[in-house]
């Protein structure tokens, strides 16, 4: 028996229990914070920050965002033993998983069924998205941003802006492409989430009747409209900021903090870089 | 399994060939037909003359007894798979304008209402195709094997009589006692995909009906002395994981067996044994 089943096939329960289980932890719950850190680039206008008010409190309070999530401690290794790896794993068996499968949508249009296909379909454009999503923020892959932008912890919202703008300046061609795809991505991913939540629930066994099925689904719709709402304010916040506004709130607030350096630890030639950068160029 | 056509219907209808005595209007049928196992398949459409009370069954015992297309040529009679004509047996399944269902319930009053109408029918697609409308379903009854779908009383001294049975249980169970494997729910699932070759069938998806069943068992106060075994084989490959929940199962399930709601239950057994598996060091 050993010997002729393999290593996916003896532990097929707990892998494909892994895959949901990844689905929710981690994954799940730090897009929800992911997503309502972005979106302070909305919310931030009414917190206010430090004095400031407007889009410019909202580009502080996003700074502030960001300079806590870099000074946490060992950040590298929360990134890549609390995401990296656990959205490669979902990601790589998730695939296998949907290609295992066939689509009958146009024979049984049933609601279920449709959310099942674009289940699938939101997995594959979510993979892509969030691999360039990282790829091009993270790991400065700037040859697949146009305009070439490089987002820093320093700059967060600006050149965030100019990253999925095309430009500095402003709206690019490619920029819009960007932009569009930032929209479409996240949105799939949001549904994605919402619906493997409702659906994880069945897997685990917690909704065991309709009624269940139901009432969770009603959580999960709720659920997914948040971070829908959370997801598409990001998008928008960031691609009609006013550029050179935020440049200078993120100028000031660096005068007023001394520059945040725990992130010359996770990118120490960008951030020396950006920092070389900002005492020429400020 | 019995094939029948006109030559082995069952006697009750006599009058087979003829057309209904109050025959009021003509419908098309347009069917598609397969000489045999890896043969390929065609069209043919069939005029019928149609009154009140007819079903696909009664249109196919016409068909068969003057095999003459729209076109005029003579044709092979239909060869279809029948027993019970009263939805209980699941022999009949077919896919009837897009959607399998039982053609002996499929009344055409309902399906085709008006003089001209055209009803499609097409052999399932997820078992072997032995001929024209008449499928290989053996695949269901080796599913059944595969979780120990019985209750065991063999041995070598008298049992006495098993545990009583509450009236909760009995109200569940019945409903999942219903089930005439019939294949509506694995022909509708986008996870059921066909496999000619009997070795795999071991480790391909086993389907609602299986898992239904293995509920149904482990419910019952003998049945459920065997609830390992089968939770066991429902946790490896093809099992209960690889569910994808789209849910077309309970809406084409005929007899309206909740089978999602048992997909729910397999799953929270299959947590808890994993974990008291784990556990107990088994």
């Amino acid at each position: 028996m050993a010997d002729t089943d393999g290593f996916l096939e003896r532990h097929h329960f707990l892998l494909r229990r892994l895959h949901s289980l990844t689905g929710i932890a981690p994954i799940s719950l730090f897009l929800m914070f992911h997503l309502t850190t972005n979106a302070s680039i909305v919310w931030g206008r009414l917190a206010g920050h430090d004095g400031l008010t407007g889009a410019d409190a909202a580009v502080g309070t996003f700074q502030h965002e960001v300079n806590f999530i870099h000074s946490m401690p060992m950040l590298l290794l929360i990134e890549i033993f609390g995401l990296w790896l656990p959205i490669g794993f979902h990601a790589v068996l998730g695939v296998a998983y949907a290609l295992g499968g066939k689509n009958n949508t146009t024979q049984y249009a049933y609601q279920a069924n449709r959310r099942y296909a674009l289940q699938r379909l939101s997995g594959y454009f979510g993979f892509l998205f969030i691999f360039y999503h990282v790829a091009t923020l993270r790991w400065g892959w700037t040859f697949l941003v146009p305009g070439g932008t490089q987002w820093t912890g320093e700059h967060a919202a600006s050149t965030m802006a100019a990253a999925i703008r095309g430009s500095a300046e402003g709206f690019t061609a490619a920029g819009m492409i960007v932009a569009i795809f930032y929209m479409v991505g996240v949105s799939l991913l949001v549904f994605h989430l919402a619906n493997g939540l409702w659906t994880s629930a069945i897997t685990w066994g917690l909704t065991t009747t309709e009624q269940a099925q139901k009432r969770w689904g009603h959580v999960c719709t709720a659920i997914g409209a948040g971070l829908m709402l959370a997801a598409w304010s990001s998008v928008i916040g960031f691609a009609t900021l006013d550029y050179d506004a935020a440049r200078a709130v993120e100028l000031g607030l660096q005068g007023a903090e001394h520059a945040p350096e725990p992130a010359s630890e996770v990118m120490p030639g960008m951030a020396a870089k950006e920092i070389d950068e900002t005492e020429t160029g400020g | 399994m019995t094939a029948s056509t006109a030559a082995t219907a069952n006697g009750t209808t006599s009058s087979a060939g003829n057309a209904p005595a109050q025959a009021d209007r003509t419908i098309n049928f347009r069917i598609k037909r397969c000489d045999g196992p890896g043969k390929p398949s065609r069209w043919e459409t069939f005029a019928v003359p149609v009154g009140r009370g007819a079903n696909v069954i009664s249109c196919l015992q016409q068909i068969a007894a003057r095999p003459v297309t729209t076109e005029g040529t003579r044709t092979t009679p239909v060869v279809w798979d029948a027993n019970c004509l009263e939805e209980v047996c699941g022999a009949c399944t077919m896919v009837i304008n897009g959607k399998v269902r039982q053609s002996c319930s499929a009344l055409i009053d309902t399906i085709a209402p008006r003089e001209g109408d055209t009803v499609s029918l097409e052999p399932m697609t997820k078992f072997p195709i032995i001929r024209d409308l008449w499928v290989d379903r053996a695949r269901i009854f080796d599913n059944l094997k595969r979780v120990k779908a019985w209750v065991p009383i063999d041995g070598t001294y008298a049992l006495g009589p098993g545990p009583r049975e509450s009236a909760d249980s009995q109200t569940t169970r019945y409903i999942l006692s219903t089930c005439m494997t019939c294949g509506c729910c694995m022909e509708a699932c986008p996870q059921f995909l066909i496999a000619e070759n009997e070795h795999e069938w071991e480790t391909a998806f086993i389907g609602a009906q299986a898992i239904s069943q293995a509920r149904l068992f482990n419910m019952h106060g003998t049945g459920k002395q065997l609830k390992g075994d089968r939770l066991d084989a429902l946790m490896g490959p093809g099992g209960i994981t690889d569910c994808g929940n789209a849910q077309n199962c309970v809406q084409v399930c005929p007899k309206e067996i909740p089978l999602t709601e048992s997909i729910g239950v397999i799953g929270r057994a299959a947590t808890v044994h994993a974990i008291a598996s784990w556990f107990s060091g088994r």
